[in-house]
């Protein structure tokens, strides 16, 4: 056998140890950037334009839920009812930081330019204008390192899957995600809410003659992805802690995962952001760490030259 | 009218004596000045991004030192102080090495922290001939030569890395082994000398590297971290080294605890910090991990020292790592600077202090520091090894 045989056979058996570990791993990662990615996606569905200051309001997220948890949290670990309810009131804490900071940039960064036709190129300035002040501004008021959030329950494996533990951390990600997830596709897909952004999405012009407010209908859009982008900061920063750059690298994925999957499908978003969160958790065992970015990228490339509008296409106006 | 006339006179005579009166200050400060000239010691590190701690611990200890010296005022100069932030990356130190050399006054620099940032910085300083006396950049290849610019007061990672693989190996009876590096230069580095020195010892070493990320000014996605763990926990190694920083140590420690690892883990003086354990989420996950710091001698600083730092600082000196060797380092500097002291250009004075440093022997509150040529330290350092503890890093002994 040959050193190159010898390397895919020991790689297989590494893949066959830790195929289901990794397969948690990875689907929680692709949960988190699919939240995200719905911010880019609806965002881009309504507006035709990439918000790249989503990866603050992720930051904002993770510090509002952070200081809620830090200011009810005692020294001691909650567990049972006391964990299900912090946990709760962390997603609900992300989601208001996440909202409240995009209604903000909505506000101050983009309907100025809207009212005034800005080119989009003036859009994208000021996105990375805001962006670049988001984060510095928390940077200065919150330090720059790392901080830990406050211990809301025991990490524990709850059940395994063919042997491998599946931790309480991942079961958290799943649950909140999937729920929040498909509470957004529901809303969208059947609420009057839902009707206007899709409306907006396919013809505003139209949309706007045919009675819908425009204005409030963009608004209510950046709440609902800045809502699911905080939420997903809270998520993260139980695992990882919170830091000002936060959101630079998840960010950038999940804008990566939103393009896989077709940029402004909600559905696809998902599938992009969970496709992504796979590749990278089976790509540190099958190749390298060092490597994961050129996986995920190069997977993005050539699903980008056999599909250009994303595995699922682009579905603006629609459903899903 | 003779009233006004008065007042009119008293206006004129009033700004004629302050126009003789500026130029006389002026004059007196000149030559106080000139009696007395102001030197800048510079500081590069990290002052900011998500290694910013382990800088702070060391600025601090350097305008201690250099305020201490000047309260004295025996000294024939007066020094001041000017920060280079670096955030500890080799992309960002160059720029900063450049506007250190550029300062007029500037005669040697403490640091730079970081060894990939003092790989990245060091050709500027040393076509500059100016003297950098690092508290902390401790990868074994930044000493060489026979009259290195660079010169520090820790042992290189040759000599910790041979002493964590010692503690592991043997002390501990580890047989099998993890070791993680973090992609940088001082990491990856640190982790080499540990394979290969656990490989000698007896243990079964598996190298991995997870790049630095982007919550700790690295571009890997923390989520690398996950799928890291559960291969870990799959590979039932007793034991992981890792060779990076105390942001993405605190990171793996989180991903590891989440995987049910419970094997015994060890970083290096890049994980020494109380910040680790601030940036542990959960904290706990950080608890019974062994570090190392490749200081000798008294770690911290003690008594009044201890006080002075801080009420400067307004934390702690008890593991503020590197602050006593960034004490050593300053002051070493100043008595260099003390003995070769007249007047000469800010060319000759540098390259002048380099030599002196290669000469001196310094008795400083880490011990005696002299220097090879190459800008290690003469003396066999001793490592000490401490443990996460409850929620704080107890010393457990030394090499």
């Amino acid at each position: 056998m040959g050193a190159f045989g010898h390397y895919l056979t020991s790689h297989f058996a590494t893949l066959r140890l830790e195929f289901w570990g990794l397969l948690v791993g990875g689907l929680a990662t692709g949960f988190i950037y699919g939240m995200v990615a719905i911010g880019y996606t609806l965002v881009y569905g309504v507006l035709r334009l990439i918000n790249f200051a989503h990866s603050e309001i992720f930051m904002c997220g993770g510090f509002a839920s952070y200081f809620v948890m830090k200011a009810i949290v005692g020294t001691s670990v909650p567990s049972g009812f006391a964990s299900i309810g912090l946990i709760t009131l962390g997603v609900v804490a992300g989601a208001a930081g996440g909202a409240i900071a995009a209604t903000a940039l909505e506000r101050v960064a983009y309907r100025p330019l809207r009212r005034r036709n800005a080119p989009k190129l003036a859009y994208l300035i000021s996105a990375i204008g805001a962006s670049y002040f988001m984060y510095n501004l928390a940077g200065k008021e919150f330090g720059r390192y790392n901080i830990a959030m406050p211990q809301l329950y025991l990490n524990h494996p709850v059940f395994s899957i063919f042997g491998a533990p599946v931790e309480l951390y991942y079961l958290v990600i799943l649950i909140a995600g999937l729920i929040m997830l498909i509470g957004l596709d529901r809303l969208v897909a059947t609420t009057k809410l839902g009707r206007s952004i899709r409306a907006v999405a396919q013809d505003a012009e139209t949309a706007s003659l045919m009675g819908v407010n425009i204005d409030r209908t963009i608004a209510l859009t950046f709440i609902l992805g800045g809502a699911l982008g905080g939420a997903a900061g809270f998520l993260f920063g139980l695992g990882s802690g919170v830091v000002y750059t936060m959101g630079f690298t998840p960010a950038l994925k999940a804008f990566t995962a939103a393009v896989l999957g077709g940029i402004g499908n909600l559905r696809g978003a998902v599938l992009g952001g969970l496709l992504l969160g796979l590749a990278e958790s089976f790509s540190v065992a099958f190749v390298q760490a060092a490597y994961i970015d050129v996986v995920a990228f190069g997977i993005l490339v050539l699903v980008l030259l056999v599909r250009p509008t994303g595995i699922l296409g682009e579905r603006l106006g629609r459903s899903a | 009218m003779k009233f006004r006339l008065n007042k009119t006179v008293a206006a004129v005579t009033s700004g004629a004596l302050l126009l003789i009166a500026v130029p006389l200050a002026g004059f007196a400060t000149t030559s106080s000045a000139a009696a007395k000239p102001t030197y800048v010691i510079g500081y590069e590190g990290p002052l900011s991004g998500g290694n910013e701690q382990l800088g702070l611990n060391m600025i601090f200890a350097v305008q201690l030192a250099i305020n201490n010296a000047n309260a004295t005022g025996k000294l024939p100069f007066k020094l001041k102080l000017a920060q280079y932030d670096d955030q500890g990356s080799g992309t960002l130190s160059p720029a900063q090495a450049q506007a250190a050399v550029a300062n007029k006054k500037l005669v040697a620099i403490v640091g730079p922290a970081f060894s990939g940032a003092t790989k990245a910085a060091e050709p500027y300083y040393s076509a500059a001939h100016v003297a950098t006396v690092s508290p902390s950049a401790t990868a074994a290849a930044l000493a060489f030569g026979t009259k290195n610019n660079f010169m520090r007061v820790v042992a290189g990672d040759d000599v910790q890395g041979a002493a964590d693989a010692t503690f592991l190996v043997t002390t501990k009876g580890l047989k099998s082994l993890i070791v993680i590096n973090d992609g940088s230069f001082y990491g990856a580095g640190l982790a080499a000398v540990v394979a290969k020195s656990a490989t000698a010892d007896g243990a079964t070493v598996t190298p991995y590297t997870y790049p630095e990320t982007g919550s700790c000014g690295g571009t890997a996605s923390v989520s690398q971290y996950t799928a890291a763990a559960t291969q870990i926990v799959a590979d039932k190694a007793a034991g992981i080294f890792y060779g990076g920083y105390y942001c993405d140590f605190g990171l793996l420690l989180g991903a590891l605890s989440s995987a049910g690892y419970t094997g015994t883990i060890m970083s290096g003086d890049g994980s020494w910090s109380t910040a680790l354990i601030t940036g542990t989420s959960p904290a706990s996950a950080a608890n019974n991990v062994y570090l190392s710091e490749a200081g000798g001698g008294n770690a911290n600083l003690t008594g009044k020292l201890a006080s002075e730092y801080k009420a400067l600082s307004h934390f702690s000196a008890n593991n503020a790592t590197y602050a006593a060797q960034s004490y050593d380092a300053t002051n070493m500097i100043i008595a260099a600077l003390s003995d070769i002291m007249r007047p000469k250009s800010l060319t000759a004075l540098r390259g002048d202090l380099v030599t002196e440093l290669h000469k001196l022997t310094f008795h400083g509150v880490t011990g005696v520091i002299k220097f090879q040529g190459n800008g290690d330290l003469t003396r066999s350092s001793v490592v000490d090894f401490g443990q996460v503890q409850s929620g704080t890093i107890n010393s457990i002994g030394h090499s």
